[in-house]
């Protein structure tokens, strides 16, 4: 790996981080475990269309690892970490069959599969009653996954011809 | 019909049945026993119509969730956690939906919800 594909990892990540900070002072109009805007998955869905996936999953852990730091909410890690292998997994999946074009279909599968995993651990700590809160974060998983995933198509095509020349 | 249409078409049966389901656990009725769960074990089992207006100190690993019953209604009062989201869920009113405190392992709900599952699984 080389000193420019580095930096650019490490930015990404400082910018989904600053994101997630920025994130956490808005307040939440739907105060449902797990049901947030996940804004700072933008950058998750734009490295998963521009980089390969080890480099992806370095930018996700290191965030999600740094924002339970930042957010003194160590005891979501778990919930975070779930959600986003089953997401990650999903999404890398899926780069292969949907095109740049409609990238925002993969990000509601990822936003889906993240609540997932973050209930199926929630479960298992609580209990299978929590279960009821699946159809909510189904709900939210699409909505706001749509709008993530159409953040990061917008991005994907104005950077495209600007940083043209990574792909050397 | 392209793989993508397909999937496109998954996402809206998600969508639709997300819609559904948050209806069906919105109108689900609720009696009026309330249990106070954590993890899976229940610590009180509270009748709304009966009970006094009280306060409720659970601990968990050293800190403290206040549960408030007032007027026959129950809330999470105040939790030493850092979302603050089962604060924000204010009073109990869905049958089959419970306030949940994650980082505490709290639930509030009310009882006769979905009691055949969990009974087999506490």
């Amino acid at each position: 790996m080389n000193v420019r594909k580095m930096t650019q990892l490490a930015m990404l990540t400082g910018v989904a981080l600053i994101i997630f900070v920025i994130e956490l002072q808005i307040p939440n109009p739907f105060p449902i475990p797990g049901i947030k805007l996940g804004l700072a998955n933008i950058i998750t869905v734009y490295a998963v269309y521009r980089f390969q996936a080890g480099e992806v999953m370095m930018i996700v852990f290191c965030r999600i690892f740094l924002a339970a730091v930042f957010s003194g909410n160590m005891m979501a890690l778990a919930y975070s970490f779930a959600g986003s292998v089953l997401c990650l997994a999903g999404m890398l999946l899926l780069r292969k069959i949907i095109d740049k074009k409609h990238i925002w279909i993969a990000s509601v599968f990822g936003a889906i599969l993240h609540n997932i995993g973050q209930i199926s651990i929630a479960a298992l700590v609580m209990g299978t009653g929590i279960l009821v809160y699946l159809p909510f974060l189904l709900l939210s998983g699409c909505l706001a996954g749509a709008f993530t995933g159409g953040c990061a198509q917008l991005i994907i095509r104005r950077l495209k011809e600007t940083m043209r020349y990574d792909e050397s | 019909m392209s793989k993508q249409k397909i999937l496109m078409i998954i996402c809206v049966v998600v969508f639709l049945l997300g819609i559904a389901g948050s209806i069906l656990v919105l109108l689900t009725p609720h009696g009026t026993q309330v249990n106070i769960v954590q993890d899976g074990i229940v610590l009180y089992t509270i009748d709304l119509t009966t009970a006094q207006d009280q306060t409720l100190e659970i601990e968990y690993k050293g800190r403290t969730n206040i549960v408030q019953i007032e007027n026959g209604r129950i809330r999470m009062l105040e939790a030493e956690c850092p979302d603050q989201t089962c604060v924000h869920m204010g009073w109990l009113d869905s049958g089959a939906m419970p306030i949940v405190c994650l980082p505490n392992h709290l639930s509030i709900e009310y009882a006769g919800s979905g009691d055949n599952i969990d009974a087999v699984i506490r």
